[in-house]
């Protein structure tokens, strides 16, 4: 048993160096390491751009990256595969000084490109000090595998060599958030992993609620520039995630003169030929929308200001300040049933036509051909449909009343028409079930204003249309 | 007459039924039968089974794709495209087309820099090496003629409207204004029919026609797609319409356009003539039935399909054209909208109205034509009477549909078929100008289902002559259209000649996803 199991005392012992050579090497090792750990301190990322040649070979940085991150993948692999083949074993050595030789010329590189294009920022940090620490657990993993072939220390190298791998995943994660930007990986995601890696770009400002920069400014510019340009990485020293950091500007001063959009560098950057090299966004990323450039060309003409709620000339019709549309709720495949439909079709007159070739889309329920003739009885017969049916056009039919108790049941419905006809309104209550409904057609209806109000609870129906009731609001639109 | 099954010289052809042969291709045959009639008629010289097979199932005889594989282009030319591709935005469309080509500076192009340029020539340098029509290439000067009319900003959106347009400016935050859209043709009959077909040269299916194969009919007893003229005013420069423009052309005659007339009954003969009752007029239409099916049994020909069709429809028509334009049930407040105009059937304002009583009782297209905004010369005196007639029953019918809860699923477009000339045609003074067609930028707007209202969409330069931003070129136009009504202009196809047929033609098109709501 001692045989197998030396003390720890005596695995120390062996374990120092005791010939000249190994402890020369060590030597160099830990300078090599005290060099990597003192270099953030030395080379500082200050934000603002260096020299084009340090720029020229940083740009290779994305490229020779890739060689370290392959050969150090390789070395488990050939480690196990080397219990078999012992050839594997002896290559493993020599990839994993590879690997370190590497690893020099991608953290070279990298601070190169850093430091030429003046790029700052927590990512950036993370990923410099992800890429030093990972060459440094390189550089261990060299130096003990020798302990470990020997068989004097059995844990140390495969303990070193899994934090070197777990490094580099983390390193290259960081990485590729820069490239790409933050949430890439995740962007199409399953949702429940979505939410399990959200983390917010950033914050919508709460200070200056409703004007339009927050509603619309801040929007557009979280959506296409934070990722470059935020507390993740801080490309030319300008950070566009709130108000003050975006009127301080970058490296090259100030990016916004209020009131001379034509000498805002941040929208003559925006207004580039997209071929142009200075154009933004940049990276191939796709170019701002007519109407937000619009947007921030007449923000930055009225002065910029960080609360003025709304602009002349501007349109205010924006998507963020229209009902937000609800996304299709798809319905079950009628397509086994069609040709009950088309004998229910042949029976009652009325159509139920397919929205689009794509079943998923639902069947409106058409009754123009026989509207009066189509009644509380017709529409019943279509219950059985109902799962299917998401807009009912009822319009100028013989419905009444009693229909509200059958069109509880017709919980797809996105659109009810009831235009003329006999109801008004007494059970509209009933149409609570209905959650996906946006539209509703009451015109030229006997309703009142007190019967429509148990639609207010109805949180999706936006549309409610009254003209010619007893309940018409005063104003020309009609419209909730 | 016995003969071998594989003779081709002789009166009826081979015996294709009795060959052994699958029955795939018996079905195939039987349903081709329109081409042995049309080679049958030529004098059976070709040896024309060998062509037939030389040439393809659809030869003849054209064919949606998708609909079935298995070759029975009758029954996919019954049955139409079926649906859309995708849950379209609107379900209907109404195009109130401005035939002559609206001038763009005088209407919804502001250029108030123009008025400094009075009577200077225009830079060569804008014009470029365009070629120019016939009436003003000859002449001398190319002197620049501002607007007469004074321009207002409008709504939130604060648009720039001309004071000839009071109305349209009350509308403008619902309105998606383009304008850059552009043609290829500078001549009227290759523009209208680019606008209308996508292909300048006549006997391509019209935007309507396309829209009542693709998305079948919601009202058995109206036509699909409709088209209503306006009557004419002698004192306007009236460039000719004819039913070209709604024609189906390769799609089966059943889509194309039905149009009512202006004046006297809406459609020729659709009352009864003294004497003959329903029931006569029902046995008379039975019994040429039973002789059309006769003749599709024979030949298989889709157009004998389509002919019944037509019978059947006009039959039903007796009955609902009379309700569809019987407005004297419209209240009050119709004719307060529309104005008195109204009232008279022809009008552009009626035919508004129509057009919603359309879109109420489920047409899916329905297009007006206004003739003439060809002002070659005496703007300042005709342009204000175009605006008068048109420019209240635009809003009217905008603003009816929008407070009947028709807005959200119509689409409403107005175009015509190219711009006008910024330089004054003939003679300029300050009192009057002519301007010129001109391709190269022209205004049109939209709204309702599927567009983005508050939007002007496209730049032009200070003259109004050339685009400087966001180009619509009219494929792209259709294209957007299309999309808006739920289809894929690359996928909505119909092979015809050997092609896969489209309305944007073989230029690649694309959506404005700008205009888009």
């Amino acid at each position: 048993m001692k045989l197998v199991a030396p003390t720890s005392a005596g695995k120390a012992r062996r374990l120092l160096p005791t010939n000249p050579a190994t402890r020369r090497a060590g030597l160099a090792a830990l300078i090599t390491i005290m060099a990597l750990l003192s270099l953030p301190f030395i080379v500082r990322l200050d934000g603002s751009p260096h020299g084009n040649w340090q720029q020229f070979f940083g740009r290779f940085h994305p490229l020779v990256v890739h060689l370290p991150i392959g050969l150090i993948l390789l070395v488990p692999l050939l480690e196990v595969l080397g219990r078999r083949r012992p050839a594997l074993r002896e290559a493993a050595r020599f990839v994993l000084g590879l690997a370190f030789a590497a690893c020099l010329a991608a953290v070279t590189l990298g601070y190169l490109l850093a430091r030429g294009s003046g790029t700052s920022g927590a990512t950036i940090t993370l990923h410099l000090w992800g890429g030093t620490m990972l060459s440094i657990c390189v550089l261990l993993s060299l130096l003990t595998r020798p302990a470990w072939t020997a068989g004097d220390a059995p844990r140390i190298y495969p303990a070193l060599l899994a934090c070197t791998v777990l490094a580099l995943i983390w390193t290259a994660h960081q990485g590729g958030s820069l490239t790409y930007g933050n949430g890439y990986l995740t962007e199409f995601a399953p949702g429940p992993l979505r939410r399990l890696s959200a983390t917010g770009v950033a914050q919508v400002p709460t200070r200056f609620q409703d004007s339009f920069y927050s509603m619309h400014i801040f929007p557009v510019l979280n959506a296409n520039c934070v990722s470059c340009h935020g507390s993740h990485e801080v490309k030319g020293g300008l950070r566009l995630d709130s108000y003050e950091l975006l009127m301080r500007g970058g490296s090259d001063g100030a990016v916004i003169i209020p009131g001379q959009p034509d000498r805002s560098i941040l929208f003559a950057r925006i207004t580039l030929p997209t071929d142009d090299k200075h154009f933004m966004p940049s990276g191939g990323r796709p170019k701002l929308k007519p109407n937000e450039v619009t947007w921030i060309k007449a923000w930055i003409q009225q002065g910029a200001s960080p609360s003025a709620v709304s602009l002349t000339g501007v349109s205010v019709a924006s998507d963020s300040e229209r009902p937000k549309e609800l996304p299709l709720k798809p319905v079950g495949d009628y397509s086994a049933m069609m040709p009950e439909i088309r004998q229910m079709e042949q029976s009652q007159g009325a159509k139920l036509v397919p929205i689009s070739s794509n079943p998923s889309d639902g069947l409106v329920l058409t009754t123009v051909d026989v509207a009066a003739k189509f009644g509380d009885a017709q529409l019943a017969q279509f219950q059985k449909f109902a799962p299917y049916i998401v807009e009912a056009e009822l319009g100028r039919t013989a419905v009444t009343n009693a229909s509200f108790d059958t069109l509880s049941k017709f919980t797809s419905l996105r659109a009810l028409h009831l235009e003329g006809t006999a109801v008004t309104g007494d059970g509209l209550a009933k149409l609570a079930p209905l959650s996906q409904l946006t539209y509703l057609n009451l015109s030229g209806t006997n309703v009142t204003s007190a019967a429509l109000a148990p639609l207010k609870a109805m949180k999706n129906l936006h549309h409610v249309y009254l003209f010619n009731t007893p309940a018409q609001p005063a104003s020309a639109s009609d419209a909730r | 007459m016995k003969q071998h099954p594989n003779c081709t010289d002789c009166e009826q052809g081979p015996d294709v039924m009795n060959m052994p042969v699958p029955t795939e291709l018996k079905r195939e045959w039987a349903a081709i039968e329109t081409r042995r009639q049309f080679l049958g008629r030529s004098g059976k010289v070709l040896g024309w089974a060998g062509l037939a097979s030389l040439l393809g199932e659809t030869a003849f005889i054209g064919d949606a794709r998708g609909a079935d594989a298995k070759g029975q282009p009758a029954k996919q030319a019954r049955d139409g495209f079926a649906s859309p591709h995708f849950a379209p935005k609107a379900k209907r469309a109404i195009y109130l087309f401005m035939s002559g080509g609206p001038p763009q500076i005088d209407l919804l192009d502001y250029k108030p820099n123009l008025a400094a340029l009075y009577d200077k020539d225009i830079p060569a340098s804008v014009r470029g090496a365009q070629q120019l029509t016939g009436m003003t290439s000859g002449q001398a000067r190319f002197p620049i003629a501002p607007s007469h009319w004074a321009f207002k900003q409008y709504g939130n959106t604060g648009t720039w409207v001309s004071d000839l347009l009071p109305y349209t400016g009350k509308m403008v935050d619902d309105l998606t204004i383009i304008k850059s859209t552009n043609t290829d043709a500078i001549n009227h009959e290759p523009a209208i029919m680019l606008m209308n077909t996508g292909n300048m040269n006549a006997g391509k299916p019209c935007l309507g026609s396309w829209l009542s194969f693709g998305l079948g009919s919601m009202n058995d007893n109206l036509p699909t797609f409709m088209v209503l003229q306006t009557k004419v005013n002698p004192k306007e420069n009236n460039q000719p319409v004819s039913s070209r423009l709604w024609g189906s052309g390769y799609l089966p005659s059943q889509y194309a356009g039905v149009g009512l007339r202006s004046s006297g009954e809406p459609v020729l003969y659709l009352t009864d003539p003294n004497g003959v009752d329903r029931e006569v007029r029902r046995k008379m239409l039975d019994a040429v039935e039973q002789i059309n099916q006769q003749t599709l049994a024979e030949l298989g020909d889709p157009e004998t399909n389509a002919r019944i069709a037509q019978y059947e429809m006009a039959y039903r028509m007796q009955m609902s054209v009379p309700e569809l334009v019987d407005l004297s049930k419209e209240p009050q407040s119709t004719w307060d909208l529309y104005g008195e105009d109204a009232k008279e059937p022809g009008s552009f304002a009626y035919n508004c109205l129509l057009a919603r009583r359309m879109a109420e009782r489920g047409v899916r297209f329905t297009q007006i034509y206004k003739r003439g905004w060809d002002v070659h010369d005496n703007v300042t005196v005709t342009l204000p009477t175009l605006c008068a007639e048109t420019d209240r029953a635009c809003y009217a019918l905008v603003t009816d549909l929008k407070r009947r809860g028709l807005l959200d699923d119509t689409l409403v477009i107005w175009a015509g078929e190219f711009g006008r000339t910024v330089y004054s045609q003939g003679g300029l003074t300050p009192q009057n100008y002519g301007r010129d067609h001109h391709p190269r930028c022209f205004t049109t707007w939209m709204t309702g289902g599927g567009a983005r209202p508050g939007v002007t969409y496209g730049e032009t330069d200070e003259y109004s002559y050339n685009v400087v931003k966001d180009p619509v070129p009219v494929r792209d136009f259709n294209a957007t259209v299309l999309r808006c009504l739920g289809f894929d202009h690359n996928k909505f196809t119909y092979k015809f000649q050997g092609l896969e047929q489209k309305l944007t033609g073989p230029a690649p098109a694309s959506v404005v996803e700008g205009l888009l709501a």
